[in-house]
């Protein structure tokens, strides 16, 4: 037992670090002193923590210890614009995309009707299409009706690339469960009441994955949001991070910029996951 | 699948029209299913119309806007292009290393994150993190990992006396590079799918394998894996689609290069449609690209979906 217990402790080691690692190499970076991102090699760690670059990404200036002082970024501007737009078009899509896609998956996956074949092929064609091709007709059809750099012109598009994503996911996930809704339906639920007080606590931990990977795939665009809303009014933050990597590189503030952008996804990740493991289901069938 | 089957019988005792009042389940289902159909159909529908206009023409920007109707004449001149059987076979090696290293961390992070554990919900979301990364961050990342200049492998061959930098960014490893990035990113959604899936495994089973006196890898290979075999062929399917789709990440991390060694399909369409100008052109190439897509979707669907999907 022992011995199993140490394996299991350096599997569970091995996967961190396989985890965080990448993560850690390059966000080290928001506290190397300029002379230090010089090095060859690149050191494994920073002398001292200090977090004057997250000053300089939202537009203050920092004076470190060693007595220098760094600049506010030219960026803060963007990048504030971008958290907070992020924020608002992530959590707007999420709803949205949940309010549609669970109705349709449940009715995916666990009825039988008609053309069932033919409009499961276009929901695989909606998440077939790569972006790249429908970047351009997307920005000349936006030029025209106006929503070129406009919040709601982005959620629109985040929706097309959610919806279809996260409703096959879950068509999946809704067909494993437990068919107890058709003994309700025997005794006389009806089709909506079944979703609602049946279906929706039974799959409370797919919902919360759903939740999570349409806030995760929202809050990271960046093809889309590059060329919709980049310099606007509702550039988030993909876009407003890609203006550090032009024409004056600053390590620093780019790898401070990518911590802020992990953040939100990670914290609500953390409050969603525990739904993933709390699900046991108890089968009354079986 | 016992529940399947079981759900099956309960639904053909019952009659299947109901004589009540009550609507029938292809009402009901295109009641719920119409909405988002139609609004998919307009938001989908315009562009991939304006994308086939595209692949018939010639656009030419230098001396005026012109769009000359060429026919299929994009279609067939992409195939004696060298830089598309180029971007194939690229797109290829990309796409089946990240899906098949996707699957197996997928499957080892989630029986580590099925194991009993202390502080469970804190390894959950370490192992979690990867996926809050965008692709264009990963890009970032693993582009300052693997680059001799800054690299992790660099920086400890100098711990142990090297004199070199290690560089993974040449020619013969950009692409594996690529796949390794890819999968980090996409395990861990894989890993939470099957975790989520293996909860619903039965402990009893667990005991019987113990009563069998079953090894580990037995147990895992006989009691654990056949439940997942659904979750594994849909996940196989959005990887693959993923995969190929990807694009944020290779632009980042190594621009198609070296030369053209990284250069996949997506790429490719940058290139002529971007830099290039070549809009026609490059619409007909992502032509191209989709029916590879819904073509691999098929294929993994024939050889394995329909064995596990009923």
């Amino acid at each position: 037992m022992a011995k199993r217990s140490i394996f299991l402790y350096l599997a569970i080691a091995v996967a961190i670090v396989w985890s965080i690692f990448p993560i850690y190499w390059f966000c080290r970076m928001a506290f190397l002193t300029p002379n230090e991102i010089r090095l060859f090699p690149q050191p494994f760690m920073p002398q001292v923590f200090e977090f004057g670059t997250f000053y300089n990404i939202f537009g203050y200036d920092y004076e470190y210890a060693a007595g220098y002082v760094s600049g506010a970024s030219g960026q803060s501007n963007q990048i504030i614009r971008g958290v907070l737009n992020g924020l608002f078009i992530s959590s707007i899509v999420t709803v949205i995309t949940l309010l549609i896609v669970v109705p349709l998956a449940y009715v995916f996956a666990r009825m039988e009707f008609r053309h069932k074949q033919k409009l499961l092929f276009a929901v695989l064609l909606a998440v077939a299409l790569p972006p790249v091709s429908t970047l351009i007709p997307f920005y000349s059809m936006y030029v025209q009706l106006g929503l070129n750099g406009t919040r709601f012109g982005l959620i629109v598009v985040t929706l097309t690339i959610t919806v279809p994503f996260v409703a096959w996911m879950l068509i999946g996930y809704f067909r494993n469960l437990p068919p107890i809704e058709r003994l309700a339906r025997i005794d006389g639920y009806s089709r909506t009441s079944c979703l609602l007080t049946l279906i929706l606590p039974l799959a409370k931990s797919g919902i919360a994955v759903a939740a999570v990977i349409a806030f995760l795939f929202s809050w990271n665009e960046y093809t889309y949001a590059l060329v919709l809303v980049n310099g606007t009014s509702a550039n988030t933050l993909p876009t407003a991070i890609s203006g550090f990597l032009g024409q004056y590189p600053e390590p620093g503030n780019l790898a401070a910029s990518v911590i802020v952008t992990i953040i939100p996804p990670a914290l609500f990740a953390y409050f969603l996951q525990r739904h993933v493991t709390e699900m046991s289901l108890v089968d009354p069938v079986r | 699948m016992a529940v399947g089957s079981a759900g099956q019988a309960i639904q053909a005792s019952t009659p299947s029209r109901k004589p009540r009042r009550e609507m029938s389940d292809t009402r009901f289902a295109f009641l719920i299913g119409l909405p988002v159909l139609v609004f998919l159909m307009l938001v989908v529908a315009y562009p991939l119309g304006y994308a086939i206009y595209m692949s018939l023409h010639q656009i030419v920007f230098f001396g005026g806007y012109r769009a000359n109707f060429v026919g299929l004449k994009n279609f067939i001149d992409v195939w004696s292009d060298k830089s598309f059987i180029n971007a194939i076979w690229i797109t290829l090696r990309f796409t089946v290393e990240s899906v098949v290293l996707t699957m197996i961390l997928g499957l080892c992070l989630a029986s580590i994150m099925n194991q009993r554990i202390r502080m469970a919900g804190l390894v959950r979301t370490l192992l979690f993190l990867p996926w809050c990364v965008s692709s264009y961050a990963a890009g970032l990342m693993f582009g300052q990992l693997v680059r001799g200049q800054t690299g992790i492998l660099t920086t400890i061959s100098f711990t142990f006396g090297g004199t070199q930098g290690v560089d993974l960014m040449g020619r013969a490893t950009v692409v594996e590079v690529l796949a390794v990035a890819n999968a980090w990113l996409m395990a861990p959604l894989v890993a939470f799918f099957l975790l989520a899936n293996m909860k619903t495994i039965p402990k009893r089973l667990y005991d019987l394998a113990a009563i069998d006196r079953l090894t580990a890898w037995e147990t895992f290979r006989y009691v654990t894996l056949p439940p997942l075999q659904f979750t594994l062929f849909v996940f196989a399917s959005i990887t693959t689609v993923l995969s190929m789709k990807m694009f944020d990440m290779i632009l980042i991390m190594t621009g198609g290069g070296p030369g053209t060694a990284s250069a996949t399909l997506t790429y490719q369409i940058y290139k002529r449609s971007f830099k290039d100008l070549n809009l026609g052109y490059g619409a007909a190439m992502s032509f191209y690209l989709l029916f590879f897509i819904l073509g691999a979707t098929f294929l993994i669907y024939l050889v394995w979906g329909r064995r596990v999907s009923r």
